[in-house]
């Protein structure tokens, strides 16, 4: 873990010194308070300017423009996900996958791209009596793929995670869409 | 899936997971996905949360692609043209 640490603090130290202390969770702990507030405009503005200074040293590292311009697209993103995890301050289990292994991640997804099955529509019975219906393990298997980090987590953890990044996730479109515009902005701007 | 049980056994608290909360947590998450914000908890079966979810976050994934292409391809073009490069390097750099 202190690897880990050393990395989100390369990135943002001094957030982590302003924000509170880190409290810690328990596997099967409910509920807790202490997640981050992604809809929060604040939440956001430390995104993007992470974000800028995160794509600023990729846009140095690329300054001669590297002759196949399709990797860009993906070190963008990959660039965007390990923001997007060190602004979650490590406290789920998703960000810290994300963190901890940046290589893996992308070359396992083009490996285990799968075509999922459209649902069946088979388990009408309603799920929530009884929650080892194979339907409901099924979707949960796929959600649990979705979701970095989180294959072998328990469903209430699952669905807690995957609360929190969907809500991480809706954020990061926000502050990338922002980040377009201005840019995009800023080139409609001078041609015209 | 199976080892929920025996990972509340191990550990020293009583960490029972009862329906209430999956129904909680289902709840949760049934409200941040726009497409079943409208409709009332028991009309939507877990499943459908579940499935639901999983196509909104591949949704998500999906537009954070685009994103992230756009941006490559603004950021890769900003040399071409110093004015535009002036605003960008301003913003950025």
């Amino acid at each position: 873990m202190s690897s880990l640490q050393s990395n989100v603090d390369s990135t943002n130290s001094e957030t982590l010194q302003r924000s509170n202390p880190k409290k810690r969770r328990k596997i099967g702990h409910t509920n807790s308070p202490t997640l981050v507030p992604w809809r929060s405009d604040t939440q956001q503005r430390i995104y993007s300017s992470k974000l800028a200074d995160a794509l600023r040293h990729v846009l140095r590292r690329n300054h001669p423009p590297p002759p196949v311009k399709s990797n860009t697209g993906r070190e963008v993103r990959e660039t965007a996900d390990r923001v997007l995890a060190a602004t979650a301050k490590g406290r789920t289990r998703w960000s810290r996958a994300i963190l901890a292994s940046p290589l893996n991640r992308w070359k396992l997804r083009r490996m285990h791209k799968k075509v999922h099955k459209a649902a069946t529509g088979l388990g009408k019975r309603p799920p929530e009596t009884r929650r080892r219906l194979p339907v409901v393990q099924k979707k949960a298997r796929l959600l649990s793929r979705l979701v970095p980090g989180c294959r072998k987590l328990s469903f209430p953890n699952l669905l807690e995670e995957a609360t929190d990044y969907i809500s991480a996730l809706e954020m990061q479109v926000r502050a990338m869409t922002a980040l377009t515009e201005l840019l995009a902005g800023g080139t409609s701007q001078a041609a015209a | 899936m199976s080892s929920r049980r025996s990972r509340s056994r191990q550990s020293g608290v009583s960490t029972e997971i009862t329906d209430a909360q999956i129904t909680d947590l289902v709840s949760k998450l049934q409200q941040l996905i726009p497409e079943l914000r409208a409709r009332r908890s028991d009309k939507v079966s877990a499943s459908k949360v579940l499935q639901e979810t999983c196509n909104y976050i591949k949704n998500l994934h999906r537009e954070v692609d685009d994103l992230s292409d756009r941006l490559s391809e603004l950021l890769a073009n900003t040399d071409s043209n110093s004015a535009q490069a002036a605003i960008i390097r301003s913003l950025l750099m």
